[in-house]
């Protein structure tokens, strides 16, 4: 059995991405399972989705904590955390990204690849600039790179399940089969990946009474983010509009009245730059 | 450096599961600035019981409680009863429900709790859909708006139902406060907030709250969308104390329908007819508005008074 984890934004068609691959296992005469994370899909938000493909019926049903394959549809979800948990040594990382594979932060004895999927899903028009549709050229990468699924089979539950865009989405995986640059493991390891006990990851033990006394402050919802606010305070009024619309009470006013963006919670939605009436706040991508 | 023109106070915390660029989350940040912190808020199954619990953390610093959908009424009905009997007078309780949550679902709590005369504070958040559990229409989607369940294909078109009306439904039990109130207009909303505060009895907020996928709009834009909401007559600000009606944005000319209809994919669909239609019904609504401030209240008393707590009277207990 290969165990896959796909880890993307919401909007990103992460859970997509994990569906279509169950389908073009299907296709290819094996068993396979999906399904994502049960939580909250908001856009932009960290999503997860699991696949898990077998030759026989797969009777598991739990999440995958320890997956043979990780794949990562944004570099910038690598800063969230929790994306390389439980992947072996001699497991697979794929992300859709500008670099080169073996300067991913991952292990050393983890195999790396990339892929540049946005770059693949803007040039066939999948999605908008701000929010590329990068699935399909990531499973292309993805076939290329582990072999968990052939591409033909890929390009025909495109045909069947795509319902937007089936001729761009197949030469979108095509491109992203091509494209995929792979760096091997530092430390071949062959032994057969353990199966530990369920862990929780600490501070997030069950607490003792319904009561919750934890402020979501203590989470950091800057992964969430593709833009991020830059203000030349050179201009600044000082008028404090920013910190009055700001949904995410990201912004707070210094002494001298002057805004302060607190990254880890800024979500990118762009308002306090559309409402500042001198326009001294440009969002600018992330890198 | 200007001056702050709503209150400093921070009671939701971010790190909130809202999505970007969210109205309703921008709707309770600004509601607690104006209620503080001696507040109980209590949240039925809609967005917010997602926003404010992020496990196992909460976005509020105020007490939360969750409840079933179909019971904020109720709920708050009990909370204040329990305030009561503790005697902590100067607590406000507030239940913030959705729009499916009180204009459909929770109608019946709502209008128990406005009957009982509860002393609390009931909040209508409006996304116009029921959107938690991915984009349903409800009572509350206007006419016309694409949702999942009122799709555009084939002989669809959008919601074909008009939508509800919920402060006339209000309304028509006497509140003794009750406003609409938009977060693209800071310092009304926490001025209404402030005053409602201040008013013993039951009281209602209906807050229009933008919501980025839902409405098929970019999340920067929130703030104009809601902006244009009010200036084209589709969500006009008002309050109504003790029956009195008075605008609270004035408007010498209403702007176009267009201008907001175009900004959300939601209305993409709609032919030049379809968008005569709405803006022939906003400018109605606007006139009628109009009439009902100049007209006065209907004669007779207009507030029959507070329950002192709520609900049956508590169950004597014996102590011999
Ligand atoms: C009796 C009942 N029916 C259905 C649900 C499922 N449910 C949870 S949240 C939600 C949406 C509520 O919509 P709304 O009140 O408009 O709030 P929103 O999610 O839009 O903020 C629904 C239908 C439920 N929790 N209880
Ligand atoms: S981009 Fe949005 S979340 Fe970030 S600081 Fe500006 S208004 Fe707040
Ligand atoms: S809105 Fe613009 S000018 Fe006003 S305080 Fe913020 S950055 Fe400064
Ligand atoms: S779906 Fe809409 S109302 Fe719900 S959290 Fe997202 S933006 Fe806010
Ligand atoms: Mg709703």
């Amino acid at each position: 059995m290969i165990e896959i984890r796909f880890h993307g934004r919401g909007g990103q068609g992460a859970v997509v991405a994990s569906e279509l691959l169950a389908q073009a296992a299907f296709l290819d005469g094996k068993h396979p399972q999906s399904f994502p994370f049960f939580g909250v899909e908001r856009r932009g938000a960290p999503v997860t989705a699991f696949c898990r493909l077998d030759d026989r019926a797969v009777r598991l049903r739990t999440s995958i904590t320890r997956p043979d394959i990780v794949v990562v549809l944004e570099p910038g979800l690598l800063r969230a955390g929790g994306v390389m948990d439980g992947l072996p040594p001699g497991g697979l990382l794929l992300v859709n990204s500008r670099d080169d594979p073996a300067r991913l932060p991952a292990p050393p004895e983890v195999r790396r690849a990339s892929v540049d999927a946005t770059a693949i899903a803007v040039a066939h028009g999948l999605g908008t600039p701000m929010l590329p549709i990068v699935n399909t050229a990531v499973l292309g990468a993805l076939a290329a790179a582990s072999g968990a699924v052939r591409l033909d089979a890929l390009e025909r539950a495109i045909d069947r399940f795509v319902p937007a865009r089936p001729a761009q989405n197949r030469a979108a995986a095509r491109d992203g089969f091509g494209a995929v640059r792979l760096a091997p493991a530092e430390v071949a390891v062959r032994a057969p990946p353990v199966r530990a006990g369920r862990t929780l990851r600490a501070g997030l033990e069950l607490p003792d009474g319904p009561l919750a006394v934890v402020s979501s402050a203590t989470i950091a919802t800057s992964a969430w983010r593709t833009m991020r606010p830059e203000i030349d305070l050179g201009r600044c009024t000082r008028c404090n509009f920013c910190w009055k619309f700001c949904p995410d009470d990201a912004i707070e006013l210094n002494a001298e009245g002057y805004p302060v963006v607190r990254l880890e919670h800024c979500k990118g939605c762009g308002i306090c730059a559309v409402e500042c009436p001198p326009g001294t706040i440009a969002m600018v991508a992330e890198g | 450096m200007a001056r702050l023109t709503i209150p400093p106070q921070e009671l939701v915390h971010p790190g909130h599961a809202a999505c970007p660029g969210c109205g309703a989350a921008l709707a309770m940040r600004l509601l607690l600035k104006g209620l503080g912190s001696r507040t109980v808020v209590s949240v039925p199954a809609c967005c917010w019981t997602v926003i404010a619990t992020p496990y196992p953390t909460t976005a509020l610093g105020v007490a939360l409680l969750d409840n079933p959908i179909e019971s904020t009424g109720a709920s708050i009905s009990g909370i204040r009863a329990a305030v009561d009997a503790l005697g902590l007078p100067d607590v406000t309780v507030v239940g913030f429900a959705g729009d499916g949550g009180t204009a459909d679902i929770g109608l019946q709590a709502l209008s128990g709790m406005l009957e009982r005369r509860t002393n609390a504070i009931y909040v209508m958040y409006d996304n116009e859909a029921y959107m938690n559990t991915g984009i349903q229409r409800s009572g509350a989607t206007p006419e016309g708006a694409w949702t999942t369940t009122t799709p555009v294909i084939g002989v669809g078109r959008g919601k074909p139902e008009r939508k509800k009306d919920i402060m006339a439904i209000v309304l028509a039990h006497r509140p003794v406060y009750a406003a609409t109130l938009n977060p693209s207009f800071p310092e009304d909303f926490v001025r209404k907030v402030e005053t409602a505060r201040g008013i013993p009895g039951p009281r209602f907020f209906h807050i229009f709250a933008p919501c980025p996928p839902g409405w098929r709009f970019t999340s920067e834009a929130t703030i104009e969308i809601g902006r244009l909401a009010t200036d084209t007559g589709v969500f006009p600000l008002y309050e109504v104390e003790d029956g009195r009606l008075r605008i609270t944005r004035r408007l010498s000319s209403l702007k176009p329908v267009e201008e907001y209809l175009s900004r959300q994919g939601r209305y993409g669909h709609l032919t030049g007819a379809e968008r005569e239609r709405i803006q022939a019904q906003v400018r109605e609504g606007w006139e009628r508005l109009r009439r009902e401030e100049s007209v006065g209240p209907p004669p007779g008393p207009v507030r029959p008074g507070v329950a002192a707590t709520s609900g049956p009277e508590p169950a004597t207990v014996d102590s011999g």
